[in-house]
C-alpha cells in the first residue's frame, strides 16, 4: 500500500488531514459490508431521495 | 435520477471499452457519499469509438447544460473531434472522458483497475489507490474531501473492493 505524506508543511496534505477527522467511519464500515452491485443501489435510493428532498423544497418556496 | 446499473448494461453489452473513475468509483470502494453523474474514460480507439456512439444513441445523448435545440450532431465524427463530453440520456447524467488530470487516458490507466459486478455485468473499476492520486491531482475542495474519504477506506480495506 502506497502511503502518502503526511507532512503538515504540505498544504493539500493538512487540509486532507483536516476532513478525515470529520469521515464518519460508521457509514463508511456500513457500506463496506455490502456488495458493490448494493452500494450502486444504495446510491440511486439515496439519489432519488435527494430528488424529492428538492422536489418538497421548490414547493414550501413556492407557497410562500 | 441517474440509473447507474442500466448504464454500466448499455455499455457492456456493446462491448464499449471503459473504466469507471470519479464518484461511481468512489461508491464501488465504499464512499457514502452521493454522486450524480457517471464518470467513465472511454478507449480513444475508433472501433470503441463506433460502439460508445451505437450504445448511446439508444438514450439520446446531448450536451448537459446546453439551451435545448442546438443541433448536436451524436456520430463517430463529433466523437473524434472532441475529448470530454459530459451529456444527459435519457438514463441519467453521463461524463464521457478521453482524458482524466493527473491521470491520463484509459491505456494509462487500465493497469490500475479493479473488476467489479454490477447488476450482472462486469466492469473496470479505477483502484482506489490510483483513484486518490487522480483525486488528489485534481486538487478541488471537493476533491481533497473524497481524498480524505478515500484514504480512511484504503486504511480500512488495505484497497479491497
Amino acid at each position: 500500500m502506497k502511503q502518502h505524506s503526511t507532512n503538515p508543511t504540505n498544504g493539500l496534505d493538512a487540509v486532507i488531514e483536516a476532513y478525515k477527522k470529520d469521515v464518519d467511519m460508521t457509514l463508511i464500515r456500513e457500506n463496506l459490508r455490502l456488495s458493490v452491485d448494493e452500494r450502486f443501489q444504495q446510491l440511486m435510493k439515496l439519489q432519488q431521495f435527494a430528488e424529492e428532498l428538492q422536489q418538497a423544497g421548490r414547493k414550501a418556496r413556492s407557497r410562500e | 435520477m441517474t440509473d447507474f446499473t442500466a448504464l454500466l448494461q448499455l455499455l457492456t453489452e456493446n462491448d464499449v471499452e471503459f473504466i469507471i473513475v470519479g464518484g461511481a468509483a468512489a461508491t464501488a470502494h465504499g464512499s457514502a457519499r452521493l454522486t450524480i453523474d457517471l464518470d467513465i474514460v472511454y478507449k480513444r480507439s475508433a472501433s470503441n469509438i463506433e460502439r460508445i456512439v451505437t450504445a448511446l444513441s439508444q438514450i439520446r445523448p446531448y450536451l448537459r447544460g446546453a439551451p435545448p435545440g442546438l443541433p448536436f450532431d451524436w456520430s463517430v465524427e463529433t466523437i473524434k473531434r472532441g475529448l470530454n463530453f459530459t451529456l444527459v440520456t435519457t438514463l441519467g447524467a453521463l461524463d464521457l472522458l478521453g482524458e482524466i488530470v493527473g491521470g491520463g487516458g484509459y491505456d494509462q490507466l487500465i493497469n490500475d483497475t479493479v473488476e467489479i459486478e454490477v447488476a450482472g455485468v462486469s466492469c473496470q473499476c479505477l483502484g482506489l489507490e490510483r483513484l486518490i492520486e487522480v483525486k488528489r491531482a485534481a486538487g478541488r475542495p471537493k476533491d481533497l474531501e473524497v481524498v480524505a474519504e478515500l484514504e480512511q477506506i484504503l486504511t480500512e480495506t488495505g484497497g479491497e473492493c
